[in-house]
This record gives structure tokens, C-alpha cells and sequence, in this order.
């Protein structure tokens, strides 16, 4: 177990800087997951954690040594691969026991080792068998036990259920949340899926560019976004964003007149000429009602998807389509009208120009 | 439904034009080459078995007789034939395990990212491309005991590389190895590319060793591929002729390929040489169905 630290780490492919002055501690036992777009950095943080990438400048910590200049080996470090990356050639008794026999650990010990860990994962009946042989979920179960057999520092994760099917990633993800909470190891992950990353993550770490947006628990970064790319990032279906002028108390909207209350000093310090704010929205914090209510706004519904626990209506509310979260079979019909009003609690400000929430992230 | 395998002819080409059917334009194709292949190939391989039996010199006009087993029993009792199967064999051993040597490491120097890779492994490949008659030639130069490069540079004086009987067969196997090395190298660079990059990654963080990881990870995963290398060596190896013709003529050089071609058109023994060749032909297969097995057996991993 051990706690990683990150200091001002940069790293440059040629011209191209891929990690920009990344600060970031990791706490010992914690399941840290790194979420961000393809081409965002979070796969070159983590194998730089492991060791297998080099870093242009900046520190890496493991319990406090420095080890941005040791070999991955010498890290100590487990590492699961997207593409399992089993050993082909071997089964999946030696590729389970192959960490141990690379440091030669004696027989009986690694095979109680092998076992046990075998045991934990179900797949004691497959030891035998090649890699090939087994389906792509027992094929992940061989990788994560690999990792975990020799009782690493910490174990890295880059997309492991990326390349399994939706209802297998499913249950392997509470597989390993199990597997997290009873081992209590050191855990990071990287994934592009904002549902993976939300049900496993302590914390989440969220990168664009190179660049950290924002860590925090799932919620935090959920219900109080540090900016706008955060905002449209987490949360499916995306949050709402409409430019909007803040006039005192009112809120405007482009192209209609709307009515939406807030409360005394919820709008302090947000009027601001020139550079724009947008109102962030999420779905659920839209509200509709059949008839004319006060402080809500008419508009027409344009699109219903009904997913069964419940539907997602696209309004039109002047220039903007709003997409809004209600109880299955609220709405009949598209082309109907509605009456739309806001949680204002949960609407978000931003400034258009340095995309930050305006309220101030946590 | 069969699917469909020739790829049907259009119908305003001009073949079709002349009345041309897909099967009679794929019979143009494949016939001359299968008549070649009997005339020249399969035809003498069945004619020669059949000499085999008999007594034919083919420098006579005296008649065959048919003397059955006869031939197969005197080569196989003729300590000079086995004398020349041992050299045969001492000097397959020596040149394939030396080609897959260096082959193997030049082809490990060369998977990674070095500059003029390109050029460089063009260049390795040359002496590949030459004639055995040259190369046989201009070794025989550089090997010159007067004024050979050789012994120049290793300062052995008038040391005789290819009239010594106790070097002269290492001598023919070192240049079989300089000229045969680089396909070795190709095929094992063709098997060192395929080994996913991630699997010395993952072997990295398992803190397995270089040695290690070479002997299990790489080596298993380059095996198939190697074995075929080695198939085609051994296989080479075991007809030498014109290297060691042409370098040697010591009788501890003397390879089966060079006694069968004196039995056959020196000594004019068409029947015996005939008989030689079956054997010969016999062992050949044998020894690769050996390797192929092996192939199978790691294919199957």
C-alpha cells in the first residue's frame, strides 16, 4: 500500500505537450479514477506512475521516494493493460505465477500464492487453459489477477473493461469495487467512461489537454463542476448550456421572454458586460409543468426519448433546446406545450471567456 | 451456397470474345506449368527409382540388368558413404546453429529503433544474394594462406584454412554462415516485429529480468518462425554442393552432395547414384518431418 504523489509533471511527445504541470496526491488505499477524453493525458499520467513512460520534468512519489528515474520494475508497481496483454504462449496458471517467478519466489509459496488469488477472482477452473481459450471477461480476471498476485504497491488500471461488452463491464466493475474494498489497495484507473468512473471512484481526477480540470468525489464533481468543460463533460445526458444575460435579479434568455425567480443574492457579483455568461443546466434541474405556473416560461417539446425509468425531452425555449429529465410518460407528444421552469439551486454560472464556474467550485 | 472462387470473366472482354470459357482461360494458365512439372520434375524422379534397381551406367551402351536391393545394400554397408554422411551431418550442425546464432542476434540488434535501419539490414542481406559459385570463389581468396586477407588480419601466417583436415570443414561452414546468416536474420526480425510491444511492457512491470524476459516471452513467441528458418537451413545444408566443390577438395569435406555427383558423373555409377540419391531424398524428408512436427507442437501453444 502507498500513497503516490505527483509534482509539476510535464511531458512533451516532440513538440507536443501532453502533461501540463500536473500536480496530484493519491492517499494510501484510495481508488483514484482519471477521466477525460481520449488524447487527454490521463493514459500518460498513469504509465508514468508505472514507469513506462519516461517524464520531460516534475516528480514522482511513492511513499515519499522519488522514482521518476527507476525502472518500472523497480517500482513495484501492477499495472492492467486495456488489451489484458496476457501472455500468449503460457496458461493462465504461469501467467498468473510469472511476476513471482521473475523474482523467484519458490515453488510452494507461489503456488499457494497463484492459488488464492486464482480462488478470489473465480477462475481456479480455467488454470489450465490458454488465454484464448477464455471469454473476454475471464481473460480480465487472468490480468487483474496478475497484477494482484504479488501484492503490489498500487495498481494502475488503464481502461480494463474497455474492450468488454456493456453488460459484462457492468458486472466486472462491481467486481472490482469488491476486489478494491477488500484488498484496500491502492487503486488508479483510467477511463473515459464517466458511469465507470463515477460508481468506483474515492476520488475523481478529471483531465483535458494535459491540463487537471478539477478532483474531488464523484458527487462533488458532479453537483459542483469548477468549469464548463467539467460541467459537459460528467452527467449523461450532457448539461444544458445557454449563453444568457443577468440584468439584478433577472436572468435573460435569448429570443424569449422568460420569468425564472431566483432568490435574493443568488445573482450577486454574476452581472458582468461584455464577455457573456452561460447558465449551466442539468437535466434534472429543469422543470416541467402542464400548465401555466409562475416563474415558468412556455415552451414546445421538439424530441422524447423514452428510456423507461425515465424519459429525456428536448424543448425549445427561444433560440435554445433545452434537454430535460422527467418521469416516464410525462409528456405525450413531441410539438406539445409545456411550461418550463428551473431549480435555481442547481443552475450553474459560468464565464463565457475563462469557463470557470462562477460560483466557485468546491 | 459454395462460394464463388474464380472470379467470373467479363463478358465484352476480348477472350470471351473469342469463345473463351473461365475454365479453358484457367487451363492456359495452370497446364504448361504442371506439363513442365512432370517432364522435369516428376518424370526423372520415378525414372531415377527405377535405375536405382539396376546396374545402368549411362556412359555405356551395355544394357540394364535388374539386380534389385542390391545398390541400397552396398551403400549402406560402405563405411566411406557413412564416413561422408558423419561430415555431412558434423557440418549441418555446425553451419545451422551458427546461422541461427548470429542471425538471431543480428536480428535482435536490428528491432529497435536505430538510424539507417533500412540501409543497414539491405546491406546484411547482400551476401544472401550473391552466386555459391562466387562467394565460394572469393573466399577461397580471402582464405589464401600466400596472400589472404585472413590470415593477414589474425596474424596466422601461412596458416591453411582449407587444406587443413581438421579446419578445412569449419572453414566451409563459417562461409556458409556468412552468406546464409541473413535470412535467418529476416525471418527472426519478421517474428521479433510481430511480438506485441505490450507484452515487454507487462513483462517490465511483472520485474521480470532481461534474460527472462528473452527466454519467456520472446523466444516462445519468435519459435514458430525461427523453426521454419531452420527447416530451410537444414534442409539447404544437407545438399550442399558447389560451397564446399569449389572451396575443398579434402576428403574431410567431402559432403554426400559431392561424393553423389563423383558416383554419378565421374564414376558414371547411374544406378548406384540413383540409389544413393533415394536414400539421400529419404533422410531429407525425415529430418524435416522432424521440425514440422516440432512446428505443429508450438503452433498449437
Amino acid at each position: 500500500m502507498a500513497q503516490i504523489e505527483m509534482k509539476n509533471v510535464q511531458k512533451f511527445f516532440g513538440q507536443n505537450q501532453v502533461l501540463k504541470d500536473l500536480h496530484l496526491t493519491i492517499e494510501n488505499g484510495e481508488f483514484v479514477v482519471m477521466l477525460g477524453q481520449s488524447g487527454g493525458g490521463k493514459t500518460t499520467a498513469l504509465r508514468a506512475i508505472a514507469g513506462l513512460e519516461t517524464v520531460t520534468s516534475g516528480k514522482i512519489l511513492i511513499d515519499g521516494k522519488e522514482v521518476q528515474d527507476r525502472k518500472a520494475a523497480d517500482r513495484d508497481i501492477a499495472f492492467v493493460f486495456q488489451s489484458f496483454s496476457l501472455y500468449p504462449h503460457m496458461t493462465v496458471r504461469e501467467n498468473i505465477a510469472f511476476p513471482l517467478r521473475a523474482v523467484r519466489m519458490d515453488a510452494a509459496e507461489r503456488n499457494r500464492a497463484v492459488n488464492e488469488t486464482a480462488e478470489t477472482l473465480q477462475i481456479a477452473q480455467h488454470l489450465d487453459r490458454k488465454p484464448s481459450a477464455l471469454s473476454g471477461g475471464d481473460m480480465q480476471r487472468v490480468a487483474i489477477g496478475r497484477a494482484l498476485v504479488r501484492r503490489p504497491q498500487a495498481l494502475l488500471m488503464d481502461e480494463p473493461l474497455g474492450v468488454l461488452d456493456s453488460k459484462l463491464r457492468e458486472q466486472m466493475r462491481a467486481e472490482l469495487k469488491r476486489l478494491h474494498i477488500a484488498r484496500g489497495s491502492t487503486s488508479v484507473y483510467v477511463t473515459h467512461d464517466q458511469i465507470e468512473a463515477m460508481s468506483l471512484a474515492d476520488r475523481m481526477v478529471i483531465l483535458h489537454d494535459g491540463v487537471l480540470q478539477q478532483v474531488g468525489a464523484p458527487d462533488e464533481i458532479y453537483l459542483k463542476p469548477s468549469n464548463l468543460f467539467v460541467a459537459k463533460f460528467v452527467g449523461s445526458p450532457v448539461m444544458n448550456v445557454v449563453d444568457v444575460q443577468i440584468d439584478g435579479t433577472r436572468v435573460a434568455l435569448k429570443g424569449v421572454e422568460t420569468d425564472f425567480s431566483f432568490g435574493e443574492g443568488m445573482l450577486a457579483g454574476l452581472s458582468k458586460p461584455g464577455a457573456g455568461i452561460a447558465l449551466g443546466l442539468r437535466p434534472e434541474a429543469i422543470l416541467l409543468s402542464h400548465e401555466k405556473t409562475k416563474g415558468y416560461s412556455e415552451a414546445v417539446t421538439t424530441n422524447i426519448e423514452p428510456l423507461g425509468s425515465h424519459d429525456i425531452v428536448d424543448v425549445r425555449l427561444g433560440e435554445a433546446i433545452l434537454r430535460v429529465r422527467t418521469a416516464s410518460g410525462f409528456v405525450g407528444g413531441e410539438g406539445q406545450t409545456v411550461w418550463v421552469g428551473l431549480d435555481t439551486a442547481q443552475a450553474h454560472f459560468f464565464d463565457n471567456q475563462t469557463e470557470l464556474n462562477l460560483r466557485g467550485a468546491a | 451456397m459454395p462460394s464463388e472462387v474464380m472470379t467470373r470473366l467479363d463478358p465484352k472482354s476480348h477472350a470471351a470474345a473469342k469463345g473463351m470459357s473461365d475454365l479453358s482461360i484457367r487451363n492456359l494458365f495452370i497446364v504448361p506449368t504442371i506439363v513442365f512439372l512432370i517432364v522435369f520434375n516428376i518424370f526423372p524422379l520415378l525414372y531415377s527409382l527405377g535405375y536405382s534397381f539396376t546396374d545402368f551406367r549411362a556412359s555405356t551402351n551395355a544394357p540394364a540388368n535388374f539386380v534389385g536391393l542390391q545398390n541400397y545394400r552396398e551403400l549402406l554397408n560402405d563405411p566411406f558413404i557413412w564416413k561422408n554422411f558423419s561430415i555431412t551431418a558434423k557440418y549441418v550442425l555446425i553451419s545451422v546453429t551458427g546461422q541461427v546464432i548470429v542471425g538471431f542476434g543480428l536480428a535482435m540488434l536490428l528491432n529497435r529503433s536505430i538510424p539507417a535501419k533500412g540501409l543497414i539490414t539491405t546491406l546484411l542481406l547482400l551476401p544472401m544474394m550473391l552466386s555459391m559459385a562466387v562467394v565460394g570463389l572469393f573466399w577461397k581468396l580471402l582464405y589464401d594462406p600466400n596472400f589472404g586477407i585472413i590470415n593477414y588480419f589474425l596474424g596466422l601466417g601461412k596458416f591453411e584454412w582449407l587444406a587443413d583436415p581438421d579446419m578445412a570443414l569449419y572453414a566451409i561452414a563459417i562461409v556458409d554462415i556468412w552468406m546464409w546468416a541473413p535470412f535467418v536474420m529476416l525471418l527472426s526480425l519478421a517474428g521479433l516485429s510481430a511480438v506485441p510491444k505490450h507484452l515487454y511492457e507487462a513483462a517490465e512491470i511483472d520485474r521480470a529480468g532481461s534474460f527472462y524476459t528473452f527466454f519467456r516471452i520472446t523466444l516462445p513467441l519468435v519459435a514458430p518462425i525461427l523453426m521454419i528458418a531452420i527447416i530451410f537451413r537444414t534442409m539447404e545444408a544437407f545438399k550442399t554442393f558447389d560451397l564446399a566443390y569449389v572451396l575443398s577438395s579434402q576428403p574431410n569435406t567431402e559432403l554426400i552432395a559431392i561424393r553423389l555427383y563423383k558416383m554419378a558423373f565421374q564414376e558414371w555409377q547411374t544406378g548406384m547414384s540413383s540409389a544413393f540419391a533415394y536414400i539421400v531424398l529419404i533422410m531429407v524428408v525425415a529430418i524435416t518431418n522432424i521440425y514440422v512436427k516440432y512446428l505443429n507442437k508450438v503452433k498449437a501453444r
